[in-house]
């Protein structure tokens, strides 16, 4: 059994918006609703990072805690889904994501046509596998064709990286490890590398 | 199953019944004819008609305060019941996948509203009904059932308002089609009939100088 | 000789001395670029990789709201700290202590109705009607007990159904009930502030505290030691359910209304509030409805009727609001308005 993660890694990231739109695209979500976004901290200044964001298929998620109709499941390959047949659109979910995935539905003046949208993992949902019911209702099934998310696979700076947990760790891990050696090689503090702060050794903005 | 016979052949039926029924009702009342008028006519009587319809959606000076009640949930419910069924939207759909025809729908704040409108109004004429001892002493079966049964119809198409499950369109369906094979063998005829009935009333009395 | 051993001291001192000194200096040295240090406190920070960043991700010590290009509420929050609070409050408080506030109230009620049983007339009833409620307040409390109850177990299905309904009806048709309840919640919520407005109107003039209503309470309306309290036209039990009634009911409507128009722009944390208030607040006033139903029904002998029919008995009316009693007495001596008939009554205003 795997467990299927998202990491995004804010030293890679430049806020394209790449894995949005590819979202969007692959899985024809309905206007007003994201199921992914990008969150920029600190814009414009000193230190500003980027990091993508969209449902982190908790192993304990509080959306399926929550929901009153118990409509969230976990597959197989720890991917959190919901079944838009059972959800009634209460939005508790929504109230519950720590990362705001789950999404209203935008229909009607008081918002309660529709059921809530959340990212899939590009999993589809429970009806059979590239139905184009389990198209209309949940988007694309790329894990049923062996595929990884469309966001991940699109990302140009590969800063998300998308599959299973052990995999996504040990490739961040290469990462750091070849950030701080090439760091040391040159002889310089990884502080003075200015990652993860754009401030030096002497309170002066580098960049 | 039950889906299928309530889209299919119930719906036929139901239709029929209430086609029908009414056509009969209404044609029965006109058969009956006049008495012979032997009096001499001050006027045609078509302005007593006219008269008669008109002031009969206000209230009698002398019974406003009595009835302040009635008249004003009386407008709520008839007004909104009206206005949600012929302009809300998957009315307007409903009809046209029947029938062909479509004209514009209410916003969907606009539906809501009036839904309310007419649940406040309904509840609250329907249990004075009950609460007065005279309405109550006056009212048949055949009224409660009207109201409960209308109550029911309003219930399960706001239940079904998030047009997401199929079993509670048709619950409102089916209810819909018990209540059409109801309308036509009980007061609920007055949608149709209080114009004419109106109209008799005020010619009736307008032919002899009387206002009605 | 005295000139030897002098020297001899002195060079002893100063060698202690010199010492001591030494080991000051030794101990104090080291600390001087501490206390410059501290001048320049950015270059005093060592900056962890990482760490600021998702310090400000988690919202740890300020509230950091980012930029996006989406247009949605809260978008730019990366972190939202408040769901896990509410997730704790609904499912490990909310669900277990409401059920459990429920249970008890009913088990006090069936209690006291095994033990105690129902409050007796003082008198044997006389026969004689007397007017309580007229036709407009007796549609008022109907209409109002109609919403009240459609939104209460429409909203208690939503809340526990999850426990008690997905065994029964499984995950599908709980999804449809769900569904039904949800919808029928949202469209009556505001209706029920049309029912407040009109109770609140209606019943409000004999609802103001009064003398007599603490002492009322204070002998417990006569329920515990028995014998009845004076009272009038309502008891202080009855003006304190009719505030509850009317302040749980009003935050009831804001807090659904904020619920219900979701898309007006309030955030996660608002909206999650607003639903804890309306929890609790609905709980509560279920729970003490079950106390008013009981004394209106099984608890006290023949107060049902005055809701009913609009009249009771004059003998009830000596014992239960004695008072109020005396008032229609005096306002109506000798008037019509009292008839044995209630069928026949036509109603004073209405």
């Amino acid at each position: 059994m795997a467990a299927m993660k998202f990491y995004c890694d804010a030293e890679r990231c430049i806020e394209c918006n790449g894995c949005v739109t590819a979202c969007k695209n692959e899985n024809e979500v309905p206007w007003g609703v994201n199921r992914r976004r990008v969150v920029t901290i600190k814009d414009g200044e000193p230190g500003e990072r980027s990091l993508s964001v969209a449902c982190m298929h908790c192993s304990d998620a509080p959306c399926a805690a929550v929901c009153p109709v118990d409509c969230f499941y976990t597959t197989d390959d720890g991917i959190v889904l919901h079944d838009k047949d059972i959800c009634i659109g209460c939005g508790y979910c929504f109230y519950a994501c720590p990362f705001g995935a789950p999404q209203f539905p935008k229909e009607g003046a008081f918002a309660s046509r529709g059921k809530m949208d959340k990212c899939t993992f590009c999993a589809g949902g429970p009806l059979p596998d590239n139905s184009s019911e389990e198209y209309r209702k949940y988007g694309a099934n790329r894990i049923a064709e062996g595929k990884l998310p469309a966001c991940a696979e699109m990302c140009a700076t590969k800063a998300l990286l998308a599959g299973d947990a052990d995999m996504v760790a040990d490739i961040y891990r290469k990462r750091m490890v070849n950030r701080a050696s090439a760091a040391l090689g040159k002889g310089f503090q990884l502080r003075e590398q200015n990652i993860g702060s754009g401030v030096d050794l002497k309170g002066k903005v580098t960049n | 199953m039950f889906k299928h016979l309530v889209d299919g052949i119930f719906w036929d039926i139901a239709l029929w019944v209430f086609t029908i029924g009414v056509l009969w009702r209404i044609l029965s009342i006109f058969l009956v004819g006049n008495k012979k008028d032997l009096s001499v006519a001050r006027t045609t009587g078509m302005t007593g008609a006219i008269a008669a319809n008109i002031s009969r959606f206000f209230p009698r000076s002398e019974m406003q305060s009595r009835t302040r009640l009635h008249v004003i949930a009386g407008y709520m419910f008839h007004l909104g019941l009206f206005a949600l069924l012929f302009f809300a939207a998957p009315h307007i759909l409903f009809v046209e996948s029947q029938t062909g025809l479509s004209w514009p729908a209410m916003p969907y704040w606009a539906f809501i509203v009036t839904a309310q409108l007419a649940f406040v109004g309904l509840l609250l004429l329907w249990i004075h009904r009950v609460m007065d001892p005279v309405t109550r002493l006056i009212s048949s079966a055949d009224d409660h059932v009207g109201s409960i049964l209308t109550f029911i119809v309003m219930l399960t198409g706001c239940m079904a308002l998030l047009e997401g499950f199929e079993g509670l369109r048709v619950l409102h369906r089916f209810t819909v089609e018990l209540l059409m094979v109801y309308f036509p063998f009980s007061r609920l005829m007055h949608a149709f009939m209080f114009i004419p009935s109106r109209a008799f009333t005020g010619a009736w009395f307008g032919r002899r100088g009387v206002k009605a | 000789m005295s000139d030897k051993k002098q020297s001899r001291i002195r060079r002893h001192r100063k060698v202690a001395y010199s010492l001591l000194s030494l080991l000051v200096l030794t101990l104090v040295l080291p600390l001087i670029p501490y206390a410059v240090a501290e001048k320049d406190e950015t270059a005093g920070k060592v900056f962890n990789p990482g760490t600021e960043l998702w310090r400000d991700v988690r919202q740890r010590d300020r509230d950091v709201i980012g930029t996006t290009q989406m247009k949605s509420v809260d978008a730019g929050v990366l972190i939202n700290e408040y769901g896990e609070t509410w997730r704790h409050f609904r499912m490990q408080q909310l669900v277990p202590y409401g059920a459990a506030l429920m249970g008890i109230v009913l088990s006090i009620i069936l209690l006291f109705y095994l033990l105690r049983g129902p409050l007796r007339l003082q008198e044997e009833p006389s026969g004689k009607k007397i007017e309580r409620f007229t036709v407009f307040e007796r549609t008022v409390h109907w209409f109002t007990v109609a919403i009240f109850w459609l939104l209460a177990l429409t909203g208690l299905i939503l809340l526990y159904g999850r426990f008690v309904l997905i065994p029964i009806l499984g995950a599908d048709g709980f999804g449809i009930t769900a569904s039904a309840c949800k919808e029928a919640h949202n469209l009556f919520g505001p209706t029920f502030l049309v029912a407040l407005v009109l109770l609140f109107l209606t019943f409000v003039k004999d609802n103001i505290y009064a003398r007599g209503d603490m002492l009322w309470l204070l002998k417990g309306g006569g329920m515990l030691g028995g014998g009845h309290v004076s009272a009038g036209r309502f008891n202080a039990g009855e003006k304190i359910w009719f505030w509850i009634a009317i302040i749980g009911g009003l935050v009831l409507s804001v807090t659904g209304l904020i619920l219900v128009f979701s898309i007006l722009g309030q955030s996660r944390e608002i909206m999650g509030l607003s639903h804890v208030l309306h929890g609790i607040v609905a709980l509560v006033v279920i729970s003490v409805s079950f106390g008013h139903i009981y004394l209106g029904t099984a608890g006290v002998e023949g107060t049902l009727g005055s809701m009913t029919t609009g009249y009771v008995d004059e003998a009830w009316a000596k014992s239960h609001h004695d008072r109020w009693y005396a008032e229609v007495k005096a306002a109506e001596d000798g008037s019509d308005k009292i008839v044995d008939e209630p069928g026949l009554a036509t109603e004073g205003k209405s």
